[in-house]
């Protein structure tokens, strides 16, 4: 049968456009991350075109509704010319929920940036380096996530004094240990794996080996692992500001700090904690549809 | 009248990317104490076929569309799942190809092969724990007291397959299917696991299927062997018939491409080339047609039905004398079995009709 | 397998010390003079010396290290500047509080998401699989802020059937011996029989909205892993090998699917008491729950360092403890490691 015709049937070929296309392909086909997609751009596009979109300032104050009794102050419920209502000190919700997108948007992508540099460099090195190095640098990494969650967030504003860049530095800090870990695992699992020293077995040289054989393949993890922790940065974000961390001038419309307080007036205004709360939990759930959309598409063995 | 009679089973698997045609009406019989080999390629339906035998089909996707099974006289197929799980284990057994991910990790021995016993017999934990030691000691397992007790990882690969085969035969049952049975494991350790698995069938009475792709495996193993192809019989032979006389293209091509020791020096290894064809769409014509050296242009469109090799005779389907059938249209003559390749003059494979060609690649040399 | 262990436990060691630094960094590092962040500005010169004497701050920094080592392990962790008590003595006051919050939230979470795990395995990839994921995303998406204020509004402002706050209803007056309300709701909670059961009772009726909003979390995270795991297992092919023998459909899920799909959930269990109790600091200001929580937030506001430094410390301490408790019983429920 060596001479003669070869026949291959085919079935409707498909050129396939290396990993990231074909990820991105099957993202686009995933309802839930699409989903995500518009989560996420209601959010940022409130953060991006907040001033367009908020009539009022978020610091000022403005007058209490003509029927309100005389000396009273807030909060006051929504009225057409402030959808959200009005806050202790009369200032208008619906402004302050919109522009609180902007400082929760940058926060919460500082924080989760400078995370995955700060954690993939120390996780880079102990990866790449191995021995000694990656000993040391482990265990700090462990001493880290020792302390649970918010709380090692809470301990660095503490240390640092309360306000924004504060509880950036802080939830990055938190953060990085994951990254780290990834990035190290990664570069470990590739370092000995069977096509790297597939790779090098036909003299591929090292630095080239890195970018692009080793790197691509550890980025994807991180790649979804960012897109969850942006989720959970919000969150974390949020959380601190209620707990009276974040910014000390009551000015700037953070959505947790909104919330701190809220307890006391619970009965008399729900709507000043149900407007900051869903919208943070919009934002959330848009990174976190996006991030398991993420992950189910960029693993190049579930092919669908 | 057959232990096992299948006829035209067909089974298919609905997935997200559509319908896969796994087995396309499959007929064999097999008798009280046979040993019937099935060998193909892997995705030619082979070991669905069992499962569909045994109705482990995995749920939802797998289902049995059409055919019959019967079994000990039973029908298989209108059987109520109650029935079938009484029926496994105790009646019909079935051996898989990794033992490492067949048995349960986190349960000793003793506990699988106990719970094995005690869901088919009515016997306390002492009588059951004699039995599997009994079993142990049959399989060839030195120390089995104190073996009962040990995990599966903490025993080989050929070891792990003997434990299975002893949790297999501890019900007697009637038939044991081993779908690749000693794929996964060392060379030397198949040869025993092999002689062990026909040692015991002979013995028992058992009647065994032994499903591999491996041409030399059951050539010592079994009586008759069934040849697969893209979910189709495509010959049906005694062993030592199918060994000497084949006359399936496919066939000729499975045994050209094993390497042998006594080949003379410089003989080319013959590879079948192309690649098994896509399940996902039902077949038309020969499956085998576009890697076939010996097609004909009715290939292209007629799927032949599995027919005996010397035609008009009565067929048999079990036993020693079995008729010896093929599903080919243009099947090799010994001459050209024997060189790989068609030796008629001026013969050239037909090349496939215009509409099927947009489809295929074709290429000549 | 005591190697195992005994090998985890010697892992724990450079943590621990790592710990102890970081934590005495907190203080003793603080940019600025430490002795000044403390008192704040207004302190007299008097006691900033005073501060400074005790912080030890003119001493080369490993001796600085070294007594404050010497002093946690004496179990001196320093006093509160608002009342000048022992911090160790504060926080074990308090704790109970904090752990009957804590178990109540992951009794919640494990016993809700390991059987709704299992359901949504079930029938994964059908709508109530897909139910089940949504409440999931919900879970992890929802802080436990806006979770709690919810849960108060609905129940206790609009449908008044829970209370809001607090442990146990004042007027009860019930006597906090050892600070568990439930184990006190028995001790001291009254002399009859019936009044014992409503001051227990009425301790259960304010732990349930604190404990959900508390293990919402958890719960979304064990549901998930539940999912994840038995999906995993049933396709296995010890499970294949289990129906070809002829075992029911309950032994199967029993014995084979559920004795492997447990482990990772244990870890995942461990893994989630820490962030209990992180989360327990903004659960206990939303609940007005008197526990280490709440401490922690007061003394943030207060400046009171030694406090929130000790309470991190302690609770690191229970995190690592905890962790290796469950490594341990992974190790003894997965044989491949027991008898490796």
């Amino acid at each position: 049968m060596a001479s003669g015709t070869v026949a291959v049937a085919r079935v409707a070929p498909r050129a396939s456009r290396g990993l990231w296309g074909d990820a991105w392909r099957r993202l686009l086909r995933n309802r839930p991350a699409l989903l995500g997609f518009v989560f996420i751009g209601v959010f940022v596009g409130t953060a991006v075109l907040a001033p367009l979109l908020a009539p009022h300032d978020p610091g000022a104050l403005y007058p209490p509704p003509p029927d309100a009794s005389s000396g009273a102050t807030g909060p006051y419920p929504p009225r057409p010319e402030h959808l959200m209502g009005q806050d202790l000190q009369g200032r208008d919700e619906f402004t302050r929920v919109v522009y609180g997108a902007r400082i929760s948007l940058l926060v919460g992508l500082g924080s989760v940036i400078f995370g995955v540099i700060l954690g993939g460099f120390v996780g880079a090195i102990a990866g790449a380096a191995g021995g000694r190095a990656d000993n040391v640098l482990m265990r700090v990494v462990d001493v880290l996530l020792a302390i649970p969650g918010i709380l090692l967030a809470i301990g660095i504003v503490a240390w640092l004094d309360r306000g924004l860049p504060q509880i950036t530095i802080a939830v990055a800090v938190t953060n990085a240990p994951i990254f780290a870990r990834l990035l190290r695992g990664g570069l470990l699992a590739i370092r000995e794996s069977d096509y790297v020293l597939a790779a090098r077995s036909v003299g591929v040289p090292t630095r080239r080996l890195l970018l692009r054989h080793m790197l691509p393949n550890s980025l994807t993890p991180i790649i979804v692992a960012a897109t969850l922790a942006l989720a959970t940065a919000i969150i974390d974000v949020a959380g601190l500001g209620f707990l009276g961390l974040g910014p000390p001038d009551p000015r700037t419309p953070e959505w947790g700090t909104m919330l701190t307080d809220s307890t006391k007036f619970l009965r008399a205004a729900p709507y000043l904690i149900f407007f900051p709360g869903l919208a943070i939990v919009i934002s959330a759930v848009g990174f976190n549809l996006l991030g398991d959309g993420l992950r189910e598409s960029l693993d190049p063995r579930l092919k669908k | 009248m057959a232990l096992l009679s299948v006829d035209g089973l067909v089974v298919r698997f609905r997935t997200h990317e559509g319908t896969i045609h796994a087995v396309n009406g499959v007929s064999f019989d097999l008798d009280e104490g046979e040993t019937l080999g099935i060998v193909g390629e892997s995705g030619c339906g082979k070991s669905v076929t069992s499962l569909a035998i045994m109705r482990l089909l995995p749920k939802p996707a797998g289902r049995i569309e059409g055919g019959s099974v019967r079994f000990d006289g039973q029908d298989l197929l209108a059987c109520s799942e109650a029935e079938m799980r009484e029926m496994r284990g105790r009646d019909m057994a079935m051996i898989f190809q990794d033992p490492m991910t067949s048995l349960n990790p986190v349960l000793t021995i003793e506990e699988q092969m106990v719970e094995t016993i005690q869901a088919h017999r009515k016997v306390g934990n002492e009588e059951a724990r004699a039995r599997a030691i009994e079993l142990l000691t049959i399989v060839g397992i030195p120390e089995p007291e104190n073996r009962l007790r040990a995990f599966p990882h903490q025993f080989s690969g050929g070891m792990r397959q003997r434990v299975m085969i002893a949790m297999a035969l501890a019900l007697a049952p009637k038939l044991l299917i081993a779908d690749e049975p000693t794929t996964a494991l060392d060379v030397t350790i198949q040869a025993q696991v092999l002689e062990l698995l026909q040692r015991l069938t002979t013995e028992t009475g058992t009647a065994a299927i032994l499903i591999t792709h491996d041409l030399g495996v059951v050539a010592g193993m079994t009586q008759r062997i069934n040849v697969m192809y893209a979910g189709y019989i495509v010959e049906a032979a005694p062993t030592a018939e199918l060994f000497a006389k084949p006359s399936h293209p496919y066939t000729v091509g499975l045994l050209h491409s094993i390497p042998r020791l006594d080949a003379v020096q410089g003989e080319e290894l013959i590879p079948i080339e192309g690649a098994p064809p896509d399940q996902r769409r039902a077949p038309v014509g020969c499956p085998f047609a576009p890697r076939c050296a010996w097609r004909l242009p009715d290939c292209w469109t007629t799927n032949p039905p599995l027919a005996p090799v010397r035609a008009a005779e009565a067929v048999v389907t079990t036993g020693p004398g079995a008729t010896h059938r093929v599903a080919c249209h243009n099947s090799p003559t010994p001459g050209e079995a024997a060189a790989g390749r068609p030796l008629r003059e001026g013969f050239v494979a037909a090349p496939p009709p215009s509409a099927v060609a947009d489809e295929l690649a074709v290429v000549v040399p | 397998m005591t190697k195992y262990i005994v090998r985890r436990l010697l892992g724990a060691i450079p943590v621990l010390f790592g710990l102890s630094i970081v934590l005495f960094a907190f203080i003793h590092l603080i940019p600025g003079d430490p002795a000044t962040a403390i008192l704040g500005q207004h302190a007299t010169a008097q006691r900033i010396a005073e501060m400074r004497e005790y912080l030890g701050l003119d001493d080369p920094l490993p001796v600085q290290y070294v007594d404050y080592l010497a002093g946690l392990l004496q179990g001196d962790f320093g006093r509160s500047f608002i009342n000048n008590q022992p911090v160790l003595g504060e926080f074990l006051r308090r704790f109970p509080a904090t752990v009957e919050l804590t178990i109540a939230a992951m009794i919640f979470a494990v016993g809700v998401g390991i059987p709704l795990g299992r359901f949504a395995a079930r029938y994964a990839q059908r709508w109530p699989d897909g139910a089940v994921t949504v409440l999931s995303l919900l879970g992890i998406s929802i802080p436990v802020f806006v979770l709690g204020l919810t849960l108060q509004y609905i129940f206790a402002v609009q449908l008044k059937v829970l209370p809001a706050s607090s442990r146990i209803d004042a007027r009860l007056q019930l006597d906090l011996q050892t600070n568990f309300v439930l184990i006190d709701a028995w001790l001291h909670g009254g002399w009859t029989f019936d009044e014992k059961v409503d001051a227990f009772v009425d301790g259960v009726r304010h732990l349930v909205l604190p404990a959900i909003a508390l293990g919402s979390i958890p719960l979304a995270i064990i549901t998930r892993i539940t999912r994840a795991s038995v999906i995993e297992v049933a396709n296995e092919d010890y499970v294949r090998t289990a129906r070809a023998k002829g075992l029911t459909e309950r032994r199967i899920d029993g014995r084979h699917i559920m004795r492997n799909a447990w482990l990772p959930v244990v870890t995942v269990i461990g893994l989630q008491v820490g962030g209990l109790l992180a989360g327990a600091v903004i659960t206990e200001t939303v609940f007005a729950w008197n526990g280490v929580g709440r401490w922690i937030v007061d003394a943030i506001g207060n400046r009171d360092y030694f406090v929130v430094q000790s309470t991190i410390l302690i609770f690191a301490l229970i995190f690592l403890m905890v962790n290796l408790i469950v490594d341990i019983a992974y190790a003894f429920l997965n044989p491949r490691i027991r008898y490796a």
